[in-house]
């Protein structure tokens, strides 16, 4: 059985409200980034890959399997929603014992799966403690070992490193690409760093549709020639953002070098073109595809 | 502001929707039908005259002793008690007492009467036909009321003997044409119609509003929780008691509206059937404000508080079983006695100006309390509020480790 | 299912989730002869508690079926799982009807050690109450995605009982009081359709 998830038109309701717009996509084994600001249609997105949303129409097979079965899916597909979250008074261990239990896992082999993975995820001196009593991270990396317990196929993680602090961010990228050695991961995020630092294939989303899909390489590759820096009063800062795509700004003295995206060299000083970067890449991305991106990011 | 930031939250929230619809489907069904008949005119009254009384409690206290079967309703539902010989034992002493006889002259009253059976439930009881008691000409009407409070006492409440209720059970006489003609005038003289019409109405929005705002309360205190906005909430600069005393007068407020739309409506019904040179109209308005008000102040304080320090189920349980409790052990008798402490003040009828008066003290005292005590009992959810802020409260738990049923080493 | 699963999905539900529900509904059976006379009474009176007190574990059960996933996240992380969802609530409500079988049964058996005239037609209907009143709730909290308003909706139909009485016609669920016996059967049909309608709403509408 090939390991690959197929998306072929898939669009998506709310109610009246479209959220997914003609989905086309391939997914391989490894780990795939899906971009996108908030709002984009990610979260929905990954549930409907999840089997916990129904599409409206198109085609979803993972591993050859219609999305429709949803047990089936179910079986092979550890999902980690947003912010996730357990009944709180269960403790840590009983409550990837419970979830264990729901994936249908028999009672010899999930005591050992659960120790096992509490090690992973680094939680073993903390099995007894509840569920509420787990900081952010903590709780995000049981959220992980819980997505994990019936050895999935597919892992889709959304959002897995918003709210984290910085250490626990890159320790958290470790583990997913430990785990992605043989299986598909599917990992959202509006964090670009994650991003680079994890996958090789991505999507970029934005209301819904897919707006570009392929390498990092290749998106890096589109935005060549299109990335300057400028090195520019402070005063003008203000003007310049209204004007271009600023990502990014450095400050000495009075002068400030700002990163701009834009298509054509910018009628400023001291203006020299640059190497892009994957952040800029993706603004290159957002702002060739006709997406309202100006005034930087805040 | 948040005031009006929280009224439009409630505004939105199901609860508060469906707490209207009751509101409103009770005046509607239970006052405004009612009202639009003809009233029922009382043709009883209340003597107060003590020897009446104690006479009438010692006839029927001594048949159920001999009997020794003694018919409670503790919550307005049938049981019946039978005593142990001790407990019998204290009941005889208290009946000698009051009788002024020796043991065997009660012994002989009961061995000269005619025995008779009354079935109820699947037993028959032996009763004795014992005539008429005496009173012993020394007992005062004190001691006397003493006396049967320790009788029902025995009995586990909601007996005949019940002293709250003594007064009410027990001197009841017929009343002449005139006074029930005194009855109607008072209505139009003492009470403007409205005033009558007001007591009714009291009465029965009682019943539902001493229920209803616990789930309005608790779906909106819980819903910071269940929408995990109680972190932002708790970072937020503004003062816990302002935070918690705008949320309090936000529902309130949102949740007094609906009666004084009830109110209005009561009044048109009043000014389309009486002659509005009779209708003290006001009155449709001051004494509901004064018996509901505080009546959702204490309900929404007491559910407030819960919800914060345990949890909404509990809150809800706690609440249910208040009013049960409040409502049902009035029993059968829906006017006349309004205790110090009830949550719910009943007094089903338009007339009975003077059976109203007799209470009053306490009723005034009871309503005054319970505004009181909802604003204290807020102040104290801003404190547990300020602590949970700074992370110092938690709110209890039932159980394990840490719970409030374990001693601390 | 696996050996051991459904085993620990019922302890660990139990446990963290309806522990207090249940006890809850103990306290109801004990307190039920503090409030009613139990001993010596015939079929009607004996109706009384088991139809105006004894139902109220149904109110305190069966809303609360869908309430330890009100919780989005937790909602979607179970539901994700490979055993159905609706299964597990399907499951818990199971529990909560065996649950107020065995105690209104137990009561039962207690009441005719009092030497009451206790009856099968008793027992049906007091559980029919339990049924219909507990069900409202949990159509409304299967509806409304919020317990509060299952609890709110079995309470108005409680007090509506007092209030409006006779207005409820077969709805009405202190009939036997009132020494009636016929009308139960209305009770178990409500129940019934409310809980597939419960479940289907779940099934079809919101896990679209």
């Amino acid at each position: 059985m090939e390991k690959k998830i197929e998306i072929k038109n898939v669009s998506k309701f709310y109610g009246r409200k479209q959220a997914l717009f003609d989905i086309d996509l391939t997914i391989e084994q490894g780990m795939f980034g899906l971009l996108g600001r908030n709002g984009a249609g990610k979260t929905t997105l990954m549930k409907t890959l999840a089997a916990l949303h129904k599409k409206k129409s198109g085609e979803i097979t993972v591993c050859g399997v219609p999305i429709e079965k949803a047990r089936e899916i179910r079986a092979m597909t550890g999902y980690l929603p947003q912010d996730f979250s357990m009944y709180p008074s269960m403790k840590t261990d009983e409550a990837l014992d419970y979830l264990g239990a729901l994936s249908g896992i028999p009672k010899a082999d999930r005591k050992k799966k659960v120790t096992s993975l509490l090690r992973k995820v680094n939680l073993i001196e903390h099995r007894h403690k509840k569920v509420k009593e787990l900081s952010g991270g903590m709780k995000r990396r049981l959220g992980i070992a819980q997505a994990l317990i019936h050895d999935p196929t597919v892992l889709i993680v959304d959002e897995p490193t918003a709210g984290l602090d910085p250490e626990e961010r890159i320790r958290f990228r470790n583990l997913l690409c430990e785990v992605a050695e043989e299986r598909i991961v599917i990992l959202s995020t509006h964090i670009v760093g994650d991003i680079e630092a994890t996958c090789e294939n991505i999507a970029i989303m934005d209301e819904g549709r897919i707006l570009w899909k392929g390498t990092v390489e290749q998106l890096i590759d589109n935005a060549r020639g299109h990335i300057f820096t400028s090195n520019v009063e402070k005063r003008f800062i203000p003007q310049i953002k209204k004007e271009y795509i600023v990502t990014g700004m450095l400050s000495q003295n009075d002068y400030t070098t700002v990163r701009i995206v834009s298509d054509s060299e910018p009628d400023l000083p001291n203006t020299v073109l640059t190497e892009p970067d994957i952040e800029g890449a993706y603004m290159y991305c957002l702002h060739s595809s006709g997406c309202d991106v100006k005034g930087g990011e805040e | 502001m948040l005031f009006s930031k929280e009224c439009r939250r409630i505004l939105t929230s199901l609860t508060f929707i469906i707490y209207c619809f009751v509101v409103g489907l009770f005046f509607v069904s239970q006052y405004f039908e009612e009202c639009n008949g003809v009233p029922y005119v009382p043709d009883e009254k209340i003597s107060e005259d003590h020897d009446v009384i104690m006479h009438g409690a010692v006839d029927d206290l001594a048949t159920e002793f001999f009997a020794n079967n003694y018919v409670c309703y503790p919550y307005g539902f049938y049981k019946s008690v039978r005593l142990k010989e001790d407990d019998s034992k204290k009941v005889e002493e208290c009946l000698l007492e009051v009788t002024g006889l020796t043991h065997d002259e009660l012994m002989d009253i009961r061995d000269s009467g005619e025995k008779y059976y009354i079935e109820r439930g699947v037993q028959e009881t032996m009763y004795y036909e014992i005539g008429e008691m005496p009173v012993s000409d020394t007992i005062t009407y004190e001691r006397f009321c003493e006396l049967m409070g320790k009788v029902d006492d025995i009995l586990g409440g909601g007996s005949n003997y019940k002293v709250d209720d003594i007064v009410f059970r027990y001197s009841y006489v017929p009343m002449t044409d005139e006074e029930i003609e005194g009855v109607i005038s008072d209505l139009y003289d003492k009470d403007g119609v409205a005033g009558g019409y007001a007591r009714l109405f009291s009465d029965y929005m009682g019943i539902v509003l001493g229920i209803m705002p616990v789930f309005v309360t608790a779906a909106l205190v819980s819903a910071d929780r269940r929408k995990r906005v109680s972190d932002l909430i708790y970072t937020r600069k503004i003062s816990s008691f302002k935070l918690v005393f705008s949320r309090y007068t936000a529902l309130v407020v949102m949740m007094f509206i609906p009666v004084i739309f009830c109110m209005i409506a009561a009044s048109i019904q009043l000014i389309k059937n009486f002659d509005f040179s009779d209708l003290a109209l006001y009155r449709m308005f001051t004494l509901p404000t004064f018996w509901l008000l505080p009546q959702i102040m204490i309900v929404t304080a007491v559910a407030m508080i819960v919800t914060e320090v345990f949890s909404s189920g509990i809150a809800i349980l706690l609440q249910f079983a208040w009013w049960f409790h409040s409502n049902m052990s009035n029993g059968e008798r829906l006017s006349g006695s309004i205790g110090k402490f009830d949550l719910i003040c009943r007094h089903n009828t338009i007339y009975g100006r003077d059976e109203f008066l007799l209470s009053r003290n306490d009723f005034i005292f009871n309503r005054v309390f319970f505004f009181i005590a909802a604003i204290v009992i807020t102040a104290l959810t801003a404190y547990i509020f300020e602590l949970k802020r700074g992370g110092r409260f938690n709110g209890f738990r039932l159980f394990g480790k840490d719970s409030i049923f374990r001693h601390k080493a | 299912m696996a050996s051991g699963c459904l085993a620990k999905i019922v302890s660990s539900d139990t446990r963290h989730n309806f522990l207090l529900h249940y006890l809850a509904a103990i306290g109801v059976l004990l307190l039920t002869p503090v409030i009613f006379g139990v001993s010596r009474l015939d079929e009607v009176l004996a109706a009384q508690p088991l139809e105006i007190f004894l139902p109220l574990m149904g109110a305190i059960l069966l809303p609360a079926v869908f309430m330890p996933e009100q919780n989005e996240s937790i909602r979607d992380v179970v539901r994700s799982k490979k055993t159905a969802y609706l299964g597990v609530c399907f499951l818990r409500l199971i529990i909560s009807v065996f649950i107020i079988t065995l105690l209104t049964g137990a009561f039962m058996l207690y009441m005719k050690n009092m030497d009451c005239r206790v009856s099968l037609r008793l027992f049906a209907g007091s559980f029919a109450t339990a049924l219909a009143l507990g069900s409202a709730g949990f159509f409304a909290s299967a509806l409304s995605d919020n317990v509060i308003v299952g609890y709110m909706t079995s309470i108005i139909y409680y007090i509506a009982n007092f209030g409006l009485k006779d207005k409820l016609k077969v709805f009405y669920l202190f009939s036997m009081s009132a020494g009636k016996f016929g009308d139960k059967h209305w009770l178990y049909i409500l129940a019934a359709v409310l809980v597939a309608a419960g479940f289907a709403y779940r099934k079809f509408v919101k896990e679209r």
